[in-house]
């Protein structure tokens, strides 16, 4: 009734416990990799929050981190067992262990696929900081005076010339904000002060972009100012001009830049998994196999190992019974205590 | 016939000898892979900026020549680390009696020669950078506003991701920008009054506007970039002589890029005189090693005190040698062939 039951004689068990071995110190490099990852992925997030608000979220990254660490620890303990499996007095005292140490190694599996499926599914969230922090971002591009927000004019410029994006969703984004300083306009020009009276907000609004959104690939010089008026420029048509600014928006752009980080650091999270899991089948296997030898004086013997000793419905009843036992004997204890009877069961 | 520089090496000596060649011997295959990385790195700056480099600057010969230095000094190393570490071996030895002898030509001749013509070329080429690059930035400059013309139509591109990238302006400063026309004729309005004015302004007809291209912008400036009129402050309100420098990049991409790649060539430089150095010791430890093994006849472990020697005898005294060898080979004459095998038969053992 044992699930996957598979017998091994003496040779079978060495092998095994060797190659357990090796795979260990190989995950503990896996382990290292996954650390650096999510280090990586945290100094990324932290170069460009200032243009998520800094409210992006961390936790895939500070998730990964802890994984990382936390694999190094559990795979080299599992190797250094594995090393003393073959040696029958060394093994003695790792026996009582094993069976815990075997449900850590499930739990810990399983929070592994948690924060692989998180990796993917980090996007939704992602998007929504991207989108406020950009407009953010555009809000303040004019403050350069101001202490604290002196610095949005340069980040957002770098962020559009590296990223070759223009406003959020697109270079009209522009239009909608006043992007140059009140300190820069001359207020006794009649046409700044027909621009300030053409709105509620009294803002200075024109149709033109920041130099960081021209983009270098067109063949003319870079039109920045009256966008929408074809007559101020020669030979100019904005409905079918397309290499003139970066088409995309930044939003759109930093999100398939941090997909497609988050997305690889997933898939390699999800083979380091795949590969835990297979270090831990075989580490149940090892301990059964040990446990079944029946005479610890002959190590020639043969054992059997298997992964559950019952199939699958039974253990998970007997779980649930020794569940309810316990509960059942913390309970007649408590009541043993205040009575003073002998408890009935447990 | 004496030997060479000998050294008396008894059996403690010759194995200290083998241990500090094997750690010489692995420092050296590190200093050539690094050599190799440098000039790999130092390869694909120059294939970035093969635009603006004149086609006639022979920087370019640099990495390549260093990249194979590098590399024969990697091969130095690993092979000084496997011939040291067998010498120590019995077992392991002979094999490597055979191969050490060419082996240590082919070092010496061919490692050392490559690692002095890289050392010679990165003390003598980045002078060659100077002209190099004017020549290339200056070409590029004219052909800027050429996007339509092929085989320059990508110099506009080319030359605003230069500017964004490396921070820099013009070739020596932004009035550079002044000098030519950088607007294509193609956007040029030919009934605009100015456009006119201005191109008859000049000799030459060129449309020339105290203007510089978006990418000379400097994102840290606090108000939005001043591209156009330069010369005319008064246009520009509130514009604050005194803060120039913010609005456009201050640097011109000659200086930039010279800085740039001649702290790339001293490195290299630096990186090649170490290797060299290390593949000087290695080699020589290399020659003791073998001419003392071989006085023992190939007898590792012997406890027989030995003589390791550059070579078996004076200069002069090889030549001869190598002379009648020579000699032998092309004489025919079979009454004299025993007399004279004797003086070969005694040149060989030695060499």
């Amino acid at each position: 009734m044992a699930l996957l039951k598979v017998k091994f004689d003496q040779k079978k068990r060495v092998k095994l416990a060797q190659g357990l071995w090796l795979m260990n110190w190989f995950s503990v490099l896996a382990g290292i990799i996954i650390f650096s990852l999510g280090l990586f992925l945290k100094i990324e997030l932290r170069k460009r929050s200032d243009v998520m608000n800094n409210s992006e979220s961390h936790f895939v990254p500070n998730s990964l981190i802890g994984m990382g660490l936390l694999s190094c620890v559990f795979n080299s303990l599992a190797g250094k067992i594995c090393y003393d499996a073959l040696d029958p007095a060394k093994y003695a005292k790792w026996k009582p262990w094993l069976k815990p140490y075997l449900a850590v190694c499930v739990l810990f599996n399983i929070a592994l696929l948690l924060v692989t499926l998180c990796c993917f599914l980090m996007r939704g969230s992602l998007e929504s900081t991207l989108a406020h922090g950009l407009k953010n971002g555009m809000k303040y591009y004019r403050d350069t005076d101001t202490p604290g927000r002196c610095f949005m004019k340069k980040t957002i410029d770098m962020l559009q010339i590296e990223f070759k994006c223009c406003g959020n969703n697109g270079f009209r984004d522009w239009f909608e904000i006043q992007w140059i300083s009140n300190r820069y306009l001359d207020f006794s020009s009649k046409e700044v002060k027909d621009r300030i009276k053409s709105n509620v907000d009294g803002r200075y609004l024109v149709d033109g972009v920041p130099f960081s959104c021209c983009n270098p690939s067109s063949p003319r010089p870079c039109i920045q100012y009256q966008l929408t008026n074809n007559s101020a420029h020669y030979s100019y048509d904005h409905q079918t001009e397309e290499l003139n600014l970066w088409v995309n928006g930044c939003r759109a752009a930093l999100l398939s830049y941090y997909s497609s980080l988050m997305n690889s650091m997933g898939a390699v999270t999800l083979l380091v998994w795949l590969f835990e899991v297979t270090i831990t089948i075989g580490l149940r296997y090892l301990h059964t196999a040990l446990e079944g030898v029946s005479n610890p004086e002959d190590p020639e013997c043969e054992s059997e190992g298997w992964l559950l000793e019952k199939s699958v419905l039974e253990t998970w009843k007997a779980f649930l019974e020794s569940l309810k036992k316990l509960g059942k004997s913390n309970q007649v204890e408590a009541e043993g205590a205040d009575a003073g009877q002998a408890p009935e069961a447990g | 016939m004496a030997p060479v520089l000998p050294l008396v090496l008894p059996l403690q000596p010759r194995i200290r000898l083998a241990q500090g060649l094997w750690l010489l011997s692995w420092l050296l295959a590190l200093a050539g892979a690094l050599a190799l990385l440098c000039s790999g790195h130092l390869l694909a700056q120059l294939w970035h900026l093969h635009t603006f480099l004149a086609p006639s600057c022979p920087f370019a010969a640099l990495p390549h020549v260093a990249l194979a230095a590098g590399a024969v000094a990697l091969g130095t190393g690993l092979v000084g680390a496997g011939a040291s570490r067998a010498s120590l071996d019995a077992a392991h030895y002979p094999p490597w009696r055979k191969v050490l002898g060419p082996l240590l030509v082919v070092g010496t001749a061919g490692g050392g020669g490559l690692l002095v013509l890289a050392l010679g070329l990165a003390l003598a080429l980045p002078g060659s950078l100077d002209t190099g690059l004017e020549e290339g930035l200056g070409t590029a400059l004219a052909h800027y506003k050429d996007t339509e013309v092929p085989g320059h139509c990508h110099a506009k591109r080319l030359l605003d991701e230069l500017q964004l990238r490396h921070h820099c302006c013009g070739r020596h400063g932004y009035k550079d920008w002044f000098g030519i026309q950088w607007v294509s004729s193609r956007y040029l309005d030919p009934n605009d009054q100015d456009v006119v004015d201005r191109i008859q302004s000049n000799v030459e007809g060129l449309y020339l506007i105290d203007g510089v291209p978006f990418s000379c912008c400097n994102p840290h400036s606090p108000r939005p970039c001043l591209q156009s009129r330069l010369s005319e402050p008064h246009v520009h309100p509130l514009f604050d002589p005194r803060q120039p420098n913010l609005n456009l990049w201050a640097q011109g991409c000659h200086r930039v890029l010279l800085g740039q790649l001649q702290d790339l060539a001293s490195m290299l430089g630096s990186m090649l005189a170490v290797t060299f150095l290390l593949q000087i010791l290695v080699l020589l430890g290399l020659r003791y090693l073998q001419t003392a093994l071989e006085g023992l006849g190939g007898v590792i472990d012997g406890e027989g005190e030995t003589q390791g020697y550059l070579f078996p005898s004076g200069l002069k005294d090889m030549l001869k040698t190598a002379w009648r060898q020579g000699g032998v080979a092309d004489t025919p004459a079979p009454e004299e062939a025993p007399p004279e095998e004797a003086p070969p038969k005694e040149g060989l053992p030695e060499a």
